[in-house]
């Protein structure tokens, strides 16, 4: 495979060209960061290559090293800095991961100096639209000739330089865009963001697709397996790719806990990334554990304790600012893991005034020419001006980020959200104003504390001084979890401004008990590895099929998961030959006789075990469960692992007490017949009773012979190997362990009577007559028979002889097991589902039988923002056609809206009955899918589309002012707002596919609803432009 | 029997005619129902709601068609598919097209559609294949690349509303095609297929079944390196006899369809080279009538077996 032909830290090298500067460099540092009290670590970056198979160098020439460099920077670059540039000199592709802050953009702004230069175009794309709206912003200012697309706004698309989306490079890739053909560096800045399970297949797919000569820049967050990335990369484009990794942090962390209910910071990780045991405990120690009421009441929920704080104390958050404020920690970015917990926290702040004088009035003036901005209408929001004025002022911007693509502060109340809003209006238009210049938004948060989402954690350049964690836990859709490490350093990133502060501070607000190894995995654990999230989607498919050279088995075979499935086989060859080894390790002798006494054996007891399972169905055997019968049970095996090989089973007496039915929680009581429930048996018989430490008591039922307690133990009746007709006498009272005694007592004198126990005939006493009983019940006596030809049963070792046979044949089973998995690895991924999901699609109609792309197909085609089948089949059965373009509006807006709301109020009748109609076009959707073997979940998928912000998208449509439409929904301002821009894009694409089937009259339609929901506020042009 | 002008003799006549028959008979209930001519109006039922596509139009709370053609539905879209028009361009079709212009940063290229298509400088490849922005000398340079009359493969890019088709050309395989024959037959005769472009090894031959009934048929050349820039390599060699023999064998089996007005695909394309090649009949007299009967017979019984087997 790829070769890594150099390895070497970078010190080596550049020491050998030229020591002093980097000996000054380090210098530099260490005076930039004001005299740190420690030096840091060196400021050392790996350097590696991955070379595609049977790559050859080109020859060097000598001419491009005497070129001057594309790009002068002021100040000296980091060592993995200039390692990274030198790879773009040399016009191969790099892959620089680091810290967020350490500079990686610097790389960026080479390659597009570098492409600007040579007249090449150069795509940088981001993930989130706020990320490439500053990037944007930020490039124009540093080369003129920048283009910005995203799915809102399009400026200049001509330039040499493009900054968008990765989802709009996709779509230009499918659509052949000439971009393509000119574009010679691609930068994919967080590029670790393809781990991301709904979006990350999009990078996948732009890395996979992307034009065969160009060259690629990835910045990413530090990971583990970077290498692989890289090799990945080499081997689909057949080009070297080098990987630069550093952990060098330009200004050093220094992490403290705060426990909940203490009142200090404890250091627990020094800039040295020394964890400091000692002063954990101590934090350990101060955490006030919160009572038991409060545990209660919060169990499942956001943390109490934290913000309520005790009565007539100020709550640790409060505290916890103050604090930072009196030590100058600030600006501060607070992490919260939920949005309510977000808007809980700031409003607690609500009395602090951070602001020095001279702040306020600039604040003032921002907020007085963000309303001059405003419509009047908007102007007469709820609480008036004077709320609002009164908030800018007092704790100026505690601005709380929720995770919408328009990158707006939301704030705690309502008049809140609409300053920052404002704020954001008069800053993208009258960028004139003194005031609201550009860096005025960093000088604002730089000033202040900011309550942030995670998802303020990608990217944006805007650090702060101090990073906080209001919790340890979060909540990632099924249960409260720790914060993973890699999680842990993406946010932590955020803190320490370079060059401004001398070290970034880090506070873990935690209010639970955390093991020091916890602590210490959270806090000094690696990053995140780069794993694939790949997926098939239809509308990827369908793409894909469109284009004559694409082949969506071709996408799959290059995909990063196919690369790290065909990676792992190696190991699984490694284990499937070491299980090969040690079976051959095992010798017996005589084996083939052995192995035929061995399958006679296990023929023989699957044998019984249908024999017992006809006698035993609850049908026949439930008239005999009568209290006082003896009955013979299995006793529970000593040993898992080794199975007895004797012909007969293990067996005790006991004597039935009572049974009942297992009531299944999950089944439907009514629909079950008492003939296929579930019974269990109440059985008293001797068992060894074992306390295993503090756990369970263990029962094990013994041979009545055997020492034991006499108990009464429920048995699966299963676990019953026969009936006998006997019945004893049965005392009322079993309480006293002398009457459980002497039952069991005449038990073992009946049987030694009577050795057989006296079993119930099937046939004659149980009355069974069904055909497959009687067949077995033949077999076994043939097998019986056969039993006796074996001389080697009578061999003294033969047990021991079955138990290593026994073994040998579970490695053989393990050993087929891993070599499946290894065929399936080496075979394409997905290559089934493919199959599945391309028969959906024939069988919808939207391809061809000989893949060619349909109407239908081309429709689907278009829509990426939404579940484009039943979007499709709902365009094609005329349910958008009839209905008014409000009702369209608000029926699409069940697509993109994903939050569950749980107490939302049922939509008016007519869009209620445009849900429903919905609804069954995609259960039609689902249940197709499911047909065509198509894993998915027909009802889950049915619900994910949500009717609840329906009335308030029909408001909205209908020309209702935002603030009305806030007063009928409960959603969150920002997600509504997300979902309106979201609405609008899928608009954009139906007007697309709407003209590609010359339905005109839709079209209109379409652009009529658009111009219907894009104004006005949910609108304005987000922060960053 | 239609339109086919052929000197036939009596026997011939009566063959082709009853090959023919034979086919409609396979076929003939398919559409017959559907077709339409201008101004006829489509039946649909109302009460479902119908969407109307291409061809159609609503008259008097009637859905009329506005061309001539078969009625096509999906689910509720009812538009009019038309059988003999000219090439109507559709995103993402295999196209092959001669230069008429070479105009500042584009070619316009006569693609057998009602408008010129636009190949932009910019939707091509350079022939080094470096990927970067077009100057002014790569505009001045544009003849070096196509002229007129040159015929090149493309791709259609998009056909806005307001026409002027864009053309691109995906990748290295597309572009100029030399050292063959290009055939034009109606383009209702090409479907589209998900492989438009077929190389068929045996005879060292590329054939292009371009979407528009531009048919091109030439010397196979390998799909050129961008990463090797070879001067030598473009030097026009000589074409061998066998080669030119077997293209214009080729191309005169797919006259020989277009005429009969036979679909066009590979399949059918190979059984009617190799039937002339077991008759040993001389290229030439492959356009004579005889021939033209045989293929007629020939498909005839085909489809017909094809037929029978997808019913038992």
């Amino acid at each position: 495979m790829e070769s890594s032909l150099k390895r070497k830290p970078t010190q080596s090298s550049p020491e050998a060209e030229s020591p002093p500067p980097h000996k000054k460099q380090q210098n530099e540092t260490e005076a930039e960061t004001n005299g740190s009290t420690s030096g840091h670590g060196p400021v050392a970056c790996l350097h590696d290559v991955s070379y595609p198979e049977g790559y050859v160098p080109p020859p060097q020439s000598s001419a491009k090293n005497d070129s001057t460099p594309a790009k002068e920077f002021p100040f000296t670059l980091d060592p993995f800095q200039r390692e990274a540039i030198q790879c773009l000199d040399n016009g191969e592709s790099v892959m620089v991961s680091a810290h967020t802050s350490a500079g990686k953009t610097v790389v960026a702004l080479y390659a597009i100096a570098m492409s600007l230069k040579n007249q090449q175009r150069v795509i940088y794309t981001a993930p989130i639209k706020a990320l490439s709206n500053q990037k944007y912003r930020e490039f124009k200012e540093e080369f003129s000739d920048v283009g910005l697309m995203t799915g809102d706004v399009t400026i200049d698309p001509n330039a040499s330089c493009l900054v968008m989306t990765t989802e709009i490079w996709r779509s230009m890739q499918y659509k052949g865009s000439e971009v393509t053909r000119e574009v010679a560096w691609i930068i994919f800045d967080e590029v670790h963001y393809m781990r991301d399970v709904e979006r990350g297949v999009v990078w996948e797919e732009s890395i996979v697709m992307a034009p065969k000569n160009s060259r690629f820049v990835f910045l990413s967050a530090t990971v583990p397996n970077a290498k692989e990335f890289a090799d990945w990369v080499a081997k689909v484009h057949q080009q070297p790719c080098h990987i630069v990794y550093t952990d060098y942090r330009p200004t050093p962390l220094q992490h403290y806990v705060f426990p909940s209910g203490g009142d200090g910071l404890y250091l627990v990780v020094d800039e040295k990334a020394k964890f400091r045991e000692d002063s954990f405990q101590k934090s350990l120690n101060a955490l006030v554990p919160k009572s038991e009421s409060d545990k209660k009441k919060e169990n499942g929920k956001w943390q109490k304790g934290l913000v309520m704080g005790k009565l007539g104390e100020e709550s640790d958050i409060f505290k916890m600012v103050k604090m930072i404020v009196r030590r100058q920690y600030d600006p501060v970015i607070l992490f919260c893991f939920s949005k309510r917990e977000c808007e809980f926290l700031a409003m607690q702040m609500a009395k602090m005034d951070l602001n020095v004088d001279d702040e306020k009035t600039n604040i003032e003036t921002i907020f007085w020419s963000a309303m001059d901005m405003l419509s009047d209408d908007d102007k007469k929001l709820p609480q008036a001006s004077w709320f609002l004025l009164q908030y800018v002022n007092v704790f100026s911007y505690v601005g709380i980020r929720h995770g919408n693509p328009g990158f707006k502060y939301v704030t705690p109340f309502k008049a809140w959200n609409w300053s920052a809003s404002l704020w954001v209006t008069a800053h993208s238009e009258r960028s004139d104003r003194d005031l609201v210049s550009r860096s005025c938004i960093e000088y604002i948060i730089s000033a202040q504390c900011l309550f942030a989402t995670e998802t303020f954690s990608i990217g944006l350049n805007m650090p702060a001084k101090t990073v906080v964690f209001t919790n340890v836990r979060k909540f990632d859709g099924d249960k409260f979890r720790w914060i993973s490490s890699g999680e842990y350093i993406q946010m932590s990133g955020r803190a320490g401004r370079r060059g401004i502060d001398a070290r970034g501070i880090c506070i873990l607000m935690m209010d639970e008990k955390l093991e020091p190894s916890t602590a210490k995995s959270m806090l000094k654990g690696s990053a995140d590895s780069l794993n694939s999230a790949f997926h098939l989607t239809y509308n990827m498919l369908l793409n894909q099929i469109r284009c004559e050279d694409a082949d969506p088995e071709n996408l799959l075979r290059n995909s990063f998961f196919q690369f790290q499935a065909d990676r792992a086989i190696p190991d699984l060859e490694k284990q499937a030959k070491a299980l090969e080894e040690e079976r051959n390790s095992l010798v017996i002798e005589e084996e083939e006789n052995l192995k035929n006494y061995y399958d006679l054996i296990q023929q023989y007891k699957s044998l019984k075990k249908d024999v017992r399972e006809i006698v035993l169905s609850p049908k026949y055997c439930l008239p005999f469960l009568q209290s006082g019968r003896l009955v013979c049970i299995e006793c529970t095996e000593s040993d898992e692992k080794s199975p007895s090989f004797s012909i007969d089973d293990k067996v005790t007496w006991g004597v039935i007490i009572n049974f009942e039915r297992v009531k299944n929680v999950s089944e439907d009581d009514a629909s079950k017949k008492p003939k296929d429930a579930n019974y269990t048996v109440d059985v008293l018989t001797r068992c060894l009773v074992s306390k295993d430490g503090v756990a369970k008591k263990k029962i094990k039922i013994v041979p009545l012979k055997e020492q034991g307690e006499p108990l009464v133990v429920s048995v699966p009746i299963s676990q019953i190997h026969s009936l006998s007709s006997v019945r004893s006498f049965m005392e009322k009272d079993l309480l006293p362990l002398a009457v459980r005694e002497k039952t069991l007592k005449e038990v073992s004198e009946f049987l030694s009577r009577e050795p057989g126990g006296l079993p119930l005939d099937p046939e004659e006493d149980m009355k069974i007559q069904s055909s497959s009983y009687k067949k077995a019940v033949r077999r076994i006596e043939a097998l019986e028979h056969l039993f006796k030809k074996y001389e080697i049963a009578k061999s003294p070792l033969i047990e021991q002889k079955l138990k290593v046979l026994h073994m040998k044949q579970e490695l053989t089973a393990k050993i087929k097991s891993i070599r499946k998995a290894m065929r399936s690895s080496s075979s394409l991924a997905f290559k089934d589902e493919l199959k599945a999901r391309k028969r959906v699609l024939r069988r919808l109609g939207y391809v061809t039988s000989d893949d060619v792309v349909e109407l239908k197909g081309k429709v689907a085609c278009e829509i990426s923002s939404a579940d484009e089948l039943t979007l499709t089949e709902l365009m094609f059965n005329g349910v958008l056609k009839d209905i008014k373009v409000e009702e369209m509006v608000s029926l699409l807006s069940c697509f993109v809206w994903q939050e569950k709301l749980q107490d939302a109020a049922k939509p008016r009748e007519e869009l209620d009955l445009l849900f429903m109609q919905l609804q069954d076009t995609a259960r039609r959707v689902a249940k197709l899918q499911l047909e065509c073997k198509v894993q998915i979940d027909v009802e889950k998928f049915v619900s994910s589309f949500r009717p609840d912000i329906m009335e308030a998208v029909y408001a909205w449509a209908r020309g209702s002012k935002f603030y009305e439409i806030m007063e009928i929904t409960q959603v969150f301002e920002g997600s509504l707002i997300r979902a309106i821009r979201r609405l609008e894009e899928v608009l954009q694409q139906l007007i697309q596919a709407a003209k590609s089937i010359g339905e005109t009259e839709m079209e209109a339609k379409f652009e009529e609803a658009v111009s219907k929901i894009k104004r006005d506020i949910v609108f304005a042009a987000s922060l960053y432009l | 029997m239609r339109d086919i002008q052929l000197p036939l003799n009596q026997t011939q006549k009566v063959r082709l005619q009853r090959a023919l028959q034979q086919l409609e008979s396979l076929y003939g209930n398919v559409h017959s129902g559907n077709s339409v001519t201008v101004a006829d109006t489509i039946p649909v039922n109302y009460d479902d709601g119908v969407l109307r596509g291409h061809g159609t139009m609503d008259r008097d709370g009637q859905v009329v068609a506005t061309l001539c053609g078969v009625v096509e539905r999906v689910n509720k879209l009812v538009y009019v598919r038309t059988l003999r028009a000219r090439y109507k361009p559709e995103v993402g079709d295999i196209i092959v097209g001669r230069v008429v212009e070479v105009a500042p940063k584009r070619w316009k290229l006569e693609i057998n559609c009602n408008q010129d298509a636009q190949l932009m400088l910019s939707s091509m490849n350079l022939p080094d294949g470096i990927q970067r922005r077009r100057t002014a000398v790569d505009e001045l340079n544009m003849r070096s690349i196509f002229v007129e009359n040159d015929v090149v493969c493309a791709e259609v890019r998009n056909c806005p509303n307001e026409g002027g088709v864009q053309l691109q050309a995906r990748s290295q395989k597309y572009g100029k095609l030399e050292k063959g024959q290009l055939l034009t037959v109606p383009p209702y005769l090409v479907k589209r297929q998900k492989q438009h472009f077929h190389h068929l090894e045996q005879d060292g031959v590329d054939l292009i079944l371009g979407c528009n009934g531009f048919i091109w048929v030439g010397e196979h050349v390998e799909a050129r390196d961008s990463m090797i820039v070879d001067q030598v390599n473009n030097a026009p060699g000589e074409t061998s006899l066998e080669t030119r023999q077997k293209i214009c064998q080729i191309a005169n089996a797919i006259r020989v369809l277009s005429t009969l007005g036979f679909n066009l695909n590979l399949e059918v394309i190979l059984e009617t080279v190799n039937l002339s090649t077991k008759l040993n009949l001389p290229i030439n007299e492959m356009l004579g009538s005889e021939f033209h009967v045989l293929v007629a017979e020939r498909e005839a019984e085909r489809r017909s077996s094809k037929n029978t087997k997808r019913k038992g």
